[in-house]
């Protein structure tokens, strides 16, 4: 049994959830979460996102490329949503495929991560059963 | 690869972000939790809080770094040089597979 942690995009929550449908899993857990990434240290892919991301809302707010930079240098933290995954061993490979295919975006950065971990026993608490008939 | 998970007082969480950063593991995730520790929580006269706020802070990093990010987390984590109930917990745990999603690779 193993343990899929994924972190995605806010606005990919439903195309996540169509994915994993999709691939054969119906059950996780999700949490929204803060957090940041490795450094990118390619200067033209932070300028291209800074470029779309001041595009976005055409509307000049004072302090709004100030928030936009923060965001890219890593200074501030943003919202991502923590999907958790519990799955059979010979799942893992489809599942985590399913998640980069749903995912993925033309931005370069910022789409996620996925962890996969051992888990040690599931126990399903209405029967008690244990290992992966629980699952 | 491992998962370090640490669950610190809300308000060391600033701190400790940025002196994490300066050494190096930027990455992290962050979520607000609620939780009550050894202590059973916190009893003031017939009154038990037992449902104390604290922030989990999340980071996967190679094996080989899980002392540089333990003792970064210890340190500024801590309330005062001794330390105090409540300055939370560190969970250890081991990552079999970590996978970008931008480019699909394998590895950190």
């Amino acid at each position: 049994m193993k343990e899929i942690m994924a972190i995605i995009r806010m606005n990919k929550v439903n195309a996540m959830k169509k994915a994993l449908l999709n691939a054969g899993v119906a059950g996780f857990t999700a949490v929204k979460v803060l957090g940041r990434g490795r450094l990118v240290k390619d200067p033209s892919v932070i300028e291209e996102r800074k470029k779309t991301l001041l595009a976005i809302n055409p509307v000049q707010e004072a302090g709004k490329e100030k928030l936009v930079t923060e965001f890219l240098d890593g200074t501030r933290l943003f919202p991502r949503r923590l999907f958790t995954i519990m799955a059979h061993d010979d799942e893992v490979p489809q599942i985590v495929a399913a998640i980069i295919e749903a995912n993925r975006t033309e931005n370069k950065v910022g789409d996620g991560k996925i962890f996969v971990m051992p888990v040690m026993d599931i126990i399903r608490v209405r029967t008690g059963e244990t290992g992966d008939s629980a699952l | 690869m491992i998962m370090v998970r640490a669950i610190v007082r809300p308000e060391k969480k600033d701190e400790l972000l940025a002196e994490l950063s300066v050494a190096g593991f930027h990455a992290a995730t962050v979520v607000d939790v609620v939780g009550r520790g050894k202590q059973k929580g916190i009893k003031f006269g017939d009154i038990v809080y037992d449902e104390i706020p604290k922030t989990l802070v999340m980071m996967a990093v190679p094996d080989e770094q899980k002392d540089a990010v333990v003792g970064v987390v210890l340190r500024y984590a801590r309330s005062g040089e001794q330390g105090a109930f409540g300055d939370g917990k560190i969970f250890v745990t081991s990552v079999e597979e970590a996978y970008t999603v931008s480019s699909g690779e394998l590895g950190l």
